[in-house]
């Protein structure tokens, strides 16, 4: 233990007085502080500075101390059903957006890519703000004004100072609320979506992943792309988009997300001020409801030899992002982890499936991954390979998942859990991120999910229930494989649908 | 399942055609007017993947999974296990008629049906009168029938073993003692016994005198063992398969 001269050094020089990590490193910090005091003494003497701080086993913030210290989401609901959820730490910055429960999930085959495309409008100018105006009013602040579009969410929003949030909040409610839509800009961003189109060919993961969906959920809304064909590209109109917009951006599907230096009662306020206009009625009281989406386990294959690397993603349905059994999942993901060929574990990589990557040079990268959506979700292995490695690979991955339905080990969950709970804290690392976080957890779940909770969640996973949930999922189902590139040595769909189960028994 | 070739650009050399020709024209015909549209067509396009329809395969479909809008977990169970099921029973019914046909391959090598029919001989017993003993030809050898009266039955079973060379009980030699069925070679030297001969009531083989008595049983004389008994059965009253 520590003796007292030791521990006042320990305070004296430590940045948070606050804080003495006891528990778990007292003695590896007490040895290290006798050498670094008596090598510090030594230099001292010598003339030399503290030159050798060797503070590393001392964390700045314990994890303990990381999940209960989080501040509170705040959480209000305007009389026109609009969400605002905030979380306030001391910071100058602040992200500040809007999170809608729409997305290409919504759109239909006629006006599939209208999203997107609207994604491109949104700040080609308001009624008040043409769009020269919104840029120099978004630059002056400083500010980074971004959107996205994903399969069931939109996002509009701003990384600002935190006192520039008044303004934030009416620049983005106009974005939101009166975009100007003109025919002008319509005609011009065809050409800009038709190229991005074709930029994003070159992408295979994108490619690969989105013909995974199409084929997935396929006759489904989910299996459109947020892209949209071509077509659409060339013939949405802006009567499209503006019908888009009446029929999705309504007041209950959104959510007013901020994170940073930010008042919660001021954003309110705020939000009274520029958003009760957003109506919350539907024309002719048609409300979009989101029917289930089929999973057709099935296969898409898309051989081109000239291209070096096969790109092939594997998946089978999972569970949808409020089903219990997600987390289950995300720790069987984590035991299986990801790989890249610039990693430098190589044989010691705690991934089972790394390993032997590593030794039998299987794969250039791989990664397992869950989608989860409304109802329903993507368990699966993506994967980057040589034309010569994708049968051995193939075998590996699932291999892979049979041992997680079967022999998953005490060590391997427990691994898989500090991976995982390292991950969630470490991804939480600025306003944009939590910002996001809490937008997605509104629209997903109707409440933040802290910290704390996710530990508490993935604390009690044991291998049994890892076994028992991936077996429910994974075990002798039929995947939907989609496969891009010089993919002529992949098994036949048969071949690797019994790979799904063990002659056992 | 779909495949599909993605660089149509790949086709592009067999364009190249569209170059050659333009010389064969007049020179006072606009070429640029006439090629593009005529050859070159669709192929400069390229997909992009957004563009990839999946057909509709509701003609393959099974009922449960033909609602888009119903989610297919449900009834997963019910598909594999009915798929299983069938793929199952032909298994089983495949297995059974290949072992059915193997064995019939097989067996066609075995002993034909004229071969056996010689193996078996069908005797009817009310031809025999009591006391009398009649001869076949059964696989080459003599057949001894014989149709013993009731003192020759009780005069068998009487004897005692310790007498005899070859000791057997006469009920351990025959199935119905009215009918004693042996092979007639002499355990000897393999000589025809002559019937109703010889001291003991039986047989008598005239090679080197060896006497049998009328179960078949060697009494006296050179021979070492008992008249052979074969397999026989009774289907019924009047007759008897041997063999």
């Amino acid at each position: 233990h520590l003796k007292p001269t030791e521990i006042q050094r320990f305070q004296r020089t430590s940045r948070q007085s606050a804080v003495v990590v006891v528990h778990t490193v007292d003695k590896m910090v007490a040895s290290m502080w006798r050498i670094s005091g008596a090598v510090n003494r030594a230099f001292g003497r010598a003339g030399y500075p503290l030159l050798l701080s060797l503070r590393r086993g001392q964390a700045s913030v314990s994890y303990a101390q990381s999940l209960l210290g989080a501040p509170e989401t705040r959480l209000t609901t305007l009389s026109n059903g609009l969400r605002i959820a905030s979380e306030e730490t001391n910071q100058a910055t602040c992200t500040v957006g809007l999170w809608i429960g729409c997305g290409s999930r919504y759109e239909s085959e006629k006006n599939n890519g209208a999203g997107f495309f609207l994604e491109h409008m949104a700040f080609k100018g308001t009624k008040k703000h043409p769009q020269s105006a919104l840029e120099k009013a978004v630059e002056s602040m400083g500010a980074h004004l971004s959107a996205y579009t994903s399969r069931e969410h939109t996002a509009y929003y701003m990384k600002t100072l935190a006192k520039d949030l008044p303004k934030a909040v009416e620049l983005l409610a106009e974005v939101v609320q009166s975009s100007s839509l003109s025919e002008a800009d319509i005609e011009q961003q065809r050409n800009v979506v038709l190229r991005e189109l074709e930029e994003v060919q070159g992408s295979l993961q994108d490619v690969c992943l989105d013909l995974l969906h199409a084929t997935a959920f396929q006759g489904t809304p989910l299996g459109h792309s947020v892209l949209g064909p071509s077509a659409n590209a060339r013939t949405l109109t802006r009567n499209d988009l503006v019908e888009y917009i009446s029929s999705h951006y309504k007041a209950p599907r959104m959510v007013l997300a901020t994170a940073g230096g930010v008042n919660h009662d001021e954003l309110v306020a705020l939000a009274k001020q520029h958003f009760s206009g957003i109506s919350f009625e539907y024309e002719g009281d048609a409300v979009p409801v989101l029917s289930p989406c089929r999973f057709t386990g099935s296969e898409i294959r898309m051989r081109d030899d000239a291209l070096p690397l096969a790109h092939i993603a594997i998946a089978v349905e999972g569970a949808g992002a409020a089903n219990p059994d997600i987390v289950p999942l995300m720790v069987a993901n984590s035991i299986i982890g990801s790989y890249d060929i610039t990693f430098g574990g190589g044989k010691h990589l705690s991934s089972r499936l790394a390993r032997l990557a590593a030794e039998l040079n299987l794969c250039h990268s791989f990664q397992a991954f869950h989608s989860s959506y409304n109802d329903t979700g993507l368990l699966g292995i993506y994967f980057v390979t040589d034309k010569h490695k994708i049968e051995d690979m193939m075998h590996w991955a699932q291999n892979a998942w049979m041992n997680l339905c079967t022999t998953v080990t005490e060590s391997d969950v427990a691994r898989a859990k500090n991976a995982l709970k390292a991950s969630l804290v470490g991804q939480l690392n600025g306003t944009t991120p939590v910002c996001d976080d809490i937008g997605r957890h509104i629209l997903n779940y109707g409440r933040r999910i802290p910290l704390a909770e996710w530990d508490a969640r993935i604390e009690g996973v044991t291998p049994r229930i890892v076994r028992d949930v991936c077996s429910k999922y994974i075990y002798d189902k039929c995947p939907a494989v989609s496969a891009v590139g010089p993919i002529e040595q992949l098994p036949d769909y048969n071949r690797m649908r019994s790979a799904m189960y063990w002659l056992r028994f | 399942m779909m495949s599909l070739p993605a660089r149509l650009g790949a086709l592009s050399p067999y364009l190249q055609a569209c170059g050659p020709l333009k010389a064969l024209l007049p020179r006072a015909v606009n070429t640029e007017v006439l090629m593009k549209p005529a050859v070159c067509g669709h192929f400069g396009a390229r997909l992009a993947h957004t563009d990839i329809k999946i057909p509709d395969f509701s003609d393959y479909r099974r009922i449960e999974v033909l609602d888009a809008e119903k989610s297919s977990q449900e009834s997963s169970n019910a598909r594999r296990t009915f798929s299983y099921l069938v793929t199952g029973s032909t298994a089983v019914v495949g297995v059974y008629a290949a072992k059915t046909v193997v064995t019939q391959f097989v067996s066609s090598m075995s002993a034909s049906a004229d071969v056996l029919a010689l193996s078996k001989i069908e005797i009817k017993l009310s031809d025999i009168p009591e006391g009398k003993n009649m001869t076949f030809k059964w696989r080459g050898k003599p057949l001894f029938v014989r149709h013993r009266t009731e003192k020759e039955i009780a005069a068998e079973q009487n004897v005692d073993l310790s007498e005899l060379r070859d000791p057997q009980h006469d009920r351990d030699r025959v199935t119905n003692p009215t009918w004693v069925i042996v092979i007639g070679v002499c355990t000897h030297l393999g000589c025809v016994p002559i019937a109703n001969a010889g001291e003991y009531g039986g047989y008598y083989c005239p090679c080197h005198g060896s006497h049998y008595d009328a179960s078949g049983r060697i009494r006296k004389g050179p021979a070492p063992l008992n008249l052979e008994v074969p397999y026989y059965e009774f289907p019924d009253e009047d007759t008897v398969i041997v063999g």
